[in-house]
C-alpha cells in the first residue's frame, strides 16, 4: 500500500498532452488516455488492482472522480467495471477470496485503511443495483430502513419527513404517497428502481454508485431513472456504470472506458463520443471489433 | 420450395412420433402416481379396518353391592386398607348372583374371567369418588376380559373366534346378550390410561404422553441449534476445507440409520453423563441428534434461496452481517426453516429404533408427568404391542398405528400450511 | 498515416451503409466533376449544345443530394453513429451540400457560355478562363481523391491551392476590366466572363469545405474559419 502510495504521484498518465488528445492520436499505450485527474476529487483512485483468488480482474487503474459529477463505466463484459465500481464502497467484501491492492480515497481519507469501518462507508457511498432489490416490506419501510438503521431520524416525526423528502428527490412520492405502507415490491419495475434510489439518498449519502440500474428496465422508466440522475448530480456524486452507450452519452459529465480489466480511457463524455483519443474506445463505441 | 415441403412433411411425421412418446410418457406418470396412491390406500385400509373394533369395548352389567365386610374396610381414608382391600370380589359376587347355578372352582373361576382383571380397582376409583355409596348398591356397565370381548365382536360380525374361551362361557355370553347385558360402548381407556398387561385396560396415553415429551424437548434443543448451525455455515464461515468438510459429515448424518445414534446415546448420555435410562430427557437428546442434520440441510436451503438481491440491498444500506441476517435473511428463510422443523419433528415421532437402546422400550404403566419420569413412546408402543401374543393387542397395534398417523399427517399439513402462510413473494 | 476504416462493425449492414452512402458521394463528385469540366469546355470552345446538356443534367445532381441526404439520415437514426462513424456521416451530409453547390456553379457557367456562344467569335478572356478553369477542375479532383483515400495530407495540400486560385481569380479580373477599358463594346461580353470566373473561384472554396471535412472526419478537429 505505501509502496503505491509513494509511486501514484509520479505515474504520468497522459495528462500533458491535451493538445495531441484534440488531433485524435489513436495510441495503443497502456497508460490511461485523457483526463484522469483533477484538482479536488471526490474519490480518488491510485494504482488499483483487484484480484479474484488468482486471476486480476482490475489491472493499475488510476483516476479521479469530481464532487457533484457523473461519471460512466462503460465497457464491454467481463472489463472490470462492475468489480470497479463495488471496490468504491467495498461491497467486494462480500465475496470471498477478492483482494484489492492500491489507494483508494473518498476526501483524502483512505476506504481500505484497517480502522475505518466499512458501515460507516456505506452510509456515505449508497449503492443502486441491476435489478431492482427493495426489501419485501412496505414503501415507507424500505426508505426508512437506512435511516434507522444509522439513527438518523430522532422521532418518528423526524423519520416520516426523511421518507417523505427521500421520495420526492427520487421522483416518486406523488405515484406513491396514497399507498406508503403497501409492499415495495407490487411497484412496477421502474417505481421500485426509483424506491431503491430514494432508499440510497434517505441517509443522504456523499455519492451514489450505480450498477446498470436500468438494464431491467423498460425505455420509459429508464428515461426516467435518467432524467433522475440528470437531478441527483446537483447535490450527489454519481457513478454510474452501464451497458448503453447511449445512456452514458446521455446522462454522464465524463465516461471512462475499460477494456480486460484496464482503464482505457477517461474523457469529458463529448469527447468520447464525438472523437474519442485511444483506438479500443472507438471500436467499442461505434461496434467494430477492435 | 419442394424442400420446404419435404421439410415440412419430416416434421408432420417426427411430430406425431413425438405426441406418441408425450402420451406414453404422461401415462407412466399417471400409473406411478395411482400405484403409490393405491399401496396407500391399501395400507390405510389395512389398518383401519383392523384397528376400528379397538375403538370400541365390551361391558357387562352387573349389579355391584359395595359391601364393606365384603372388601374388607370401614374407612376409606385409611391408605392400607384401600391398599389390601379385596376389590375384584364385588364383580365375582355380582357374577355369581347373575348365575347362580355354577359351581365348582373351574366354573366358577371360568365365571369370575367374563370381567377384566381391573374391574375391580375402577370400582374402587369410582367409591373412592363417591364415597357415599360404601354400603349401597348399584347397577354398572363392568369392563369386560379382552377374550369376552375379541369374543363378542368377532360373534357380532358372524366370525365366531371362541379359542381361548370355554364351551360354558360361550354360553354365558349368549345369555348375556340376550338379556341385553352385554355390550360395545366406546373405549375411553385406550385414550385415558397406559400400558397395561392386560388388553382391555391398555391405552395409549401414556406413550403419547411420553412421545410429547420427547418431542417438546427434541424441538426445543434442534431448532435453535439447528437454525444457528446453519446461518453460521451459510453466511458467517469462511469456504475452506474446514467447513467442506463439515457440510459433507452433516450430509453423512442425516444419512447414518437412526439405531446408531441410539448406540451413541446409550454411550454418552447413559454410560458416560449418566442420565438415568427410558426418560424423555436421553430420549430427546438422542432425537435432538437425530434431527439436527435434517434441519440444518433444510434451514441451510432456506437460507440459500434467500434472492443475493436482498443482501446486497442490506449490505449495500450500511447493514452489518449480523444486521443483514437479522433483519432480512431470517425473516425470509424462516418459513422454509419451520418446514423443515416440522417435518425433522415427524420423522423424530416416527422414530423407534434408537430409543429402544436407550431403554424406551420398557413396559411403564403410569403415566409420564414430567421429562424425567419413565416413559415409552408411541412407536415403541405400536412395536411393544405388536409383539404381544394376545389377540386383542392387534386391533390395539391398529388402533395405536392410527392415532400416530394422525399426528404425522397433521404435522406434514401444519408444515404446509404455515410455508404456505409465511412464504413472501419477491 | 491514420487508417480511416468503415468496416469491421458487429453489425455489417451498418458496415454496408456507410460503404453506400460514401461511394454515392464519390459518384455525386464524380458527376460534378465532369459538369464542371463540361461547362468549362462549352465556354471555351462556344459550344452551346454541351452548356444546355449541362444545364439539363444539373437536376440529377440535385436528385443524387436529396438520395444522399435521406440515407444519412436514416444511418442516424437506425444505428445512432458514434465517433468517427458519427463524424463520417456528419462529413457527408455537408459534403454533400458543396457538390451541390459546385452543380449549381457549373449550370451558372453553362447559362453564361449558351449567351457567349451567342456573340462575337472573339477569343478575349478565355485564355483566363481555361487558366482558371484547369486549376479549379485539378483542385475538386484532388479533393475527390483525398476523400477517397481519406488522405489528410493531400486534403492540407489542396486547401493551399485554394490561395493560388484567389490569387488567379484576381489576375484574371484585373485582365478583363483591362479588355473593358480598352474596348467598351466588349463589355457585356467580359461581364458574362467575368460570372463564369466568379463562379469557378466559388467552387474553389467549396472544394476547399470538402478538404476541411475530410480533416475533420480523420482527426476530429475542426479547421474551418482558421
Amino acid at each position: 500500500m505505501n509502496q503505491n502510495a509513494s509511486t501514484a504521484g509520479t505515474k504520468p498518465a497522459k495528462e500533458a498532452k491535451p493538445e495531441a488528445m484534440q488531433t485524435l492520436e489513436l495510441t495503443d499505450n497502456e497508460a490511461t488516455v485523457g483526463q484522469c485527474f483533477t484538482d479536488k476529487p471526490k474519490m480518488s483512485m491510485r494504482n488499483v488492482n483487484v484480484f479474484y483468488e488468482d486471476k486480476q480482474a482490475i489491472h493499475d487503474v488510476s483516476v479521479d472522480i469530481a464532487k457533484n459529477e457523473v461519471i460512466a463505466m462503460i465497457g464491454p463484459s467481463g472489463c472490470g467495471k462492475s468489480t470497479f465500481l463495488r471496490s468504491l464502497n467495498r461491497m467486494n467484501d462480500t465475496v470471498d477470496g477478492c483482494r484489492v491492492e492500491g489507494k483508494i480515497c473518498m476526501d483524502g481519507e483512505d476506504l481500505y485503511a484497517p480502522k475505518l469501518d466499512v458501515v460507516e462507508l456505506r452510509a456515505r457511498v449508497g449503492m443502486v443495483f441491476q435489478k431492482p432489490n427493495p426489501f419485501p416490506k412496505s414503501i415507507y419501510d424500505n426508505v426508512a430502513y437506512g435511516p434507522k438503521l444509522h439513527g438518523l431520524a430522532d422521532s418518528r416525526v423526524d423519520l416520516d419527513e426523511i421518507v417523505e423528502k427521500s421520495l420526492r428527490k427520487a421522483s416518486l412520492w406523488d405515484e406513491v404517497k396514497e399507498r406508503l405502507h403497501q409492499a415495495g415490491t407490487g411497484l412496477s419495475g421502474g417505481q421500485q428502481q426509483r424506491l431503491c434510489i430514494a432508499r440510497a439518498i434517505a441517509v443522504s449519502p456523499e455519492m451514489i454508485l450505480m450498477d446498470e440500474p436500468c438494464s431491467a428496465l423498460d425505455p420509459i422508466a429508464t428515461a426516467k431513472i435518467e432524467e433522475l440522475i440528470e437531478e441527483l448530480s446537483e447535490n450527489f456524486t454519481i457513478a454510474i456504470v452501464t451497458h448503453s452507450m447511449q445512456q452514458a452519452a446521455r446522462v454522464s459529465h465524463r465516461t471512462a472506458y475499460f477494456h480486460l480489466g484496464r482503464l482505457i480511457e477517461v474523457n469529458p463524455t463529448e469527447q468520447v463520443f464525438t472523437m474519442p483519443a485511444h483506438r479500443l474506445t472507438e471500436a467499442y463505441i461505434t461496434g467494430r471489433f477492435g | 420450395m419442394s424442400k420446404s415441403v419435404d421439410n415440412l412433411e419430416k416434421i408432420r411425421k417426427s411430430l406425431s412420433r413425438r405426441n406418441r412418446a408425450e402420451k406414453r410418457f404422461r401415462f407412466y406418470g399417471v400409473t406411478a402416481v395411482l400405484i403409490g396412491l393405491a399401496a396407500v390406500m391399501l395400507l390405510f385400509t389395512d389398518i383401519v379396518s383392523k384397528g376400528h373394533g379397538a375403538f370400541r369395548i365390551a361391558y357387562l352389567q352387573l349389579d355391584i353391592t359395595y359391601d364393606q365386610d365384603l372388601i374388607g374396610i370401614d374407612n376409606l381414608t385409611d391408605p392400607q386398607q384401600l391398599a389390601l382391600g379385596n376389590w375384584q370380589a364385588m364383580p365375582k359376587v355380582s357374577l355369581r348372583n347373575q348365575f347362580p347355578d355354577v359351581s365348582g372352582r373351574k366354573d366358577k373361576r371360568s365365571l369370575y374371567g367374563l370381567v377384566s382383571n381391573g374391574a375391580g380397582f375402577d370400582l374402587k376409583d369410582r367409591l373412592l369418588e363417591n364415597p357415599l355409596l360404601l354400603g349401597d348398591s348399584e347397577t354398572l356397565w363392568v369392563l369386560a376380559d379382552d377374550d369376552i370381548d375379541t369374543y363378542y365382536k368377532s360373534w357380532l360380525d358372524g366370525e365366531p373366534y371362541d379359542a381361548r374361551l370355554t364351551a360354558k362361557q360361550v354360553a354365558w355370553i349368549h345369555e348375556l346378550h340376550d338379556q341385553g347385558k352385554i355390550r360395545l360402548q366406546f373405549n375411553s381407556n385406550l385414550f385415558t390410561r397406559g400400558d397395561s398387561r392386560e388388553p382391555e385396560q391398555a391405552g395409549i396415553r401414556g406413550a403419547v404422553m411420553g412421545s410429547l415429551l420427547t418431542l417438546i424437548l427434541t424441538l426445543l434443543l434442534s431448532f435453535p441449534i439447528g437454525v444457528s448451525a446453519a446461518i453460521y455455515l451459510e453466511e458467517f464461515a469462511p469456504k475452506n476445507a474446514w467447513t467442506d468438510f463439515i457440510e459433507v459429515n452433516i450430509n453423512n448424518l442425516a444419512a447414518v440409520p437412526s439405531i446408531i445414534f441410539g448406540l451413541l446415546g446409550l454411550a454418552i448420555f447413559i454410560n458416560f453423563f449418566h442420565v438415568p435410562r427410558s426418560v424423555p430427557i436421553v430420549g430427546g437428546l438422542v432425537l435432538t441428534l437425530m434431527t439436527l442434520p435434517t434441519i440444518i440441510i433444510t434451514s441451510r436451503a432456506a437460507i440459500k434461496s434467500v434472492p443475493p438481491s436482498i443482501r446486497e440491498a442490506a449490505l449495500g444500506m450500511g447493514a452489518s452481517k449480523y444486521q443483514m441476517v437479522l433483519h432480512h435473511v431470517l425473516p425470509l428463510a424462516l418459513p422454509g426453516m419451520l418446514t423443515g422443523a416440522i417435518i425433522g419433528m415427524a420423522q423424530a415421532l416416527g422414530e423407534s429404533a434408537p430409543l429402544l437402546m436407550i431403554g424406551m422400550v420398557a413396559f411403564i404403566v403410569d403415566i409420564p408427568g414430567g421429562f424425567s419420569d419413565p416413559a415409552t413412546v408411541l412407536p415403541v408402543q405400536i412395536f411393544l404391542w405388536a409383539d404381544s401374543p394376545e389377540r386383542a393387542f392387534i386391533e390395539k397395534t391398529s388402533a395405536a398405528i392410527m392415532v400416530l398417523l394422525s399426528f404425522l399427517i397433521i404435522m406434514n399439513t401444519s408444515a404446509v400450511w404455515l410455508r404456505k402462510r409465511l412464504e413472501r413473494r419477491w | 498515416m491514420d487508417k480511416m476504416k468503415f468496416e469491421n462493425h458487429y453489425m455489417k449492414q451498418f458496415d454496408e451503409e456507410l460503404e453506400e452512402i460514401r461511394t454515392r458521394l464519390m459518384e455525386m463528385g464524380g458527376k460534378v466533376e465532369q459538369q464542371l469540366q463540361n461547362a468549362i469546355r462549352a465556354v471555351s470552345d462556344a459550344d452551346s449544345k454541351l452548356a444546355e446538356e449541362v444545364i439539363k443534367e444539373e437536376k440529377f445532381v440535385d436528385e443524387m443530394e436529396v438520395d444522399i441526404d435521406e440515407a444519412c439520415i436514416l444511418i442516424i437514426a437506425r444505428r445512432q453513429p458514434a465517433a468517427s462513424d458519427l463524424r463520417l456521416v456528419m462529413m457527408v451530409t455537408k459534403a454533400v451540400n458543396d457538390l451541390e453547390r459546385i452543380g449549381d456553379e457549373a449550370k451558372k457557367i453553362a447559362n453564361h457560355a449558351v449567351i457567349l456562344a451567342g456573340e462575337s467569335k472573339t477569343s478575349e478572356g478565355y485564355t483566363e478562363v481555361r487558366h482558371l478553369g484547369q486549376s479549379v477542375v485539378s483542385m475538386l479532383s484532388n479533393a475527390l481523391d483525398a476523400f477517397a483515400r481519406f488522405d489528410v495530407d493531400a486534403a492540407m495540400r489542396t486547401i493551399e491551392e485554394d490561395k493560388q486560385i484567389d490569387l488567379d481569380y484576381k489576375t484574371a479580373l484585373r485582365e478583363l476590366v483591362t479588355y473593358m477599358m480598352e474596348d467598351p463594346r466588349s463589355i457585356s461580353r467580359a461581364i458574362n466572363i467575368l460570372w463564369v470566373v466568379r463562379s469557378l473561384e466559388r467552387i474553389g472554396d467549396h472544394a476547399k469545405n470538402l478538404c476541411e471535412q475530410i480533416v475533420f472526419v480523420v482527426k476530429g478537429k475542426d479547421i474551418r474559419h482558421q
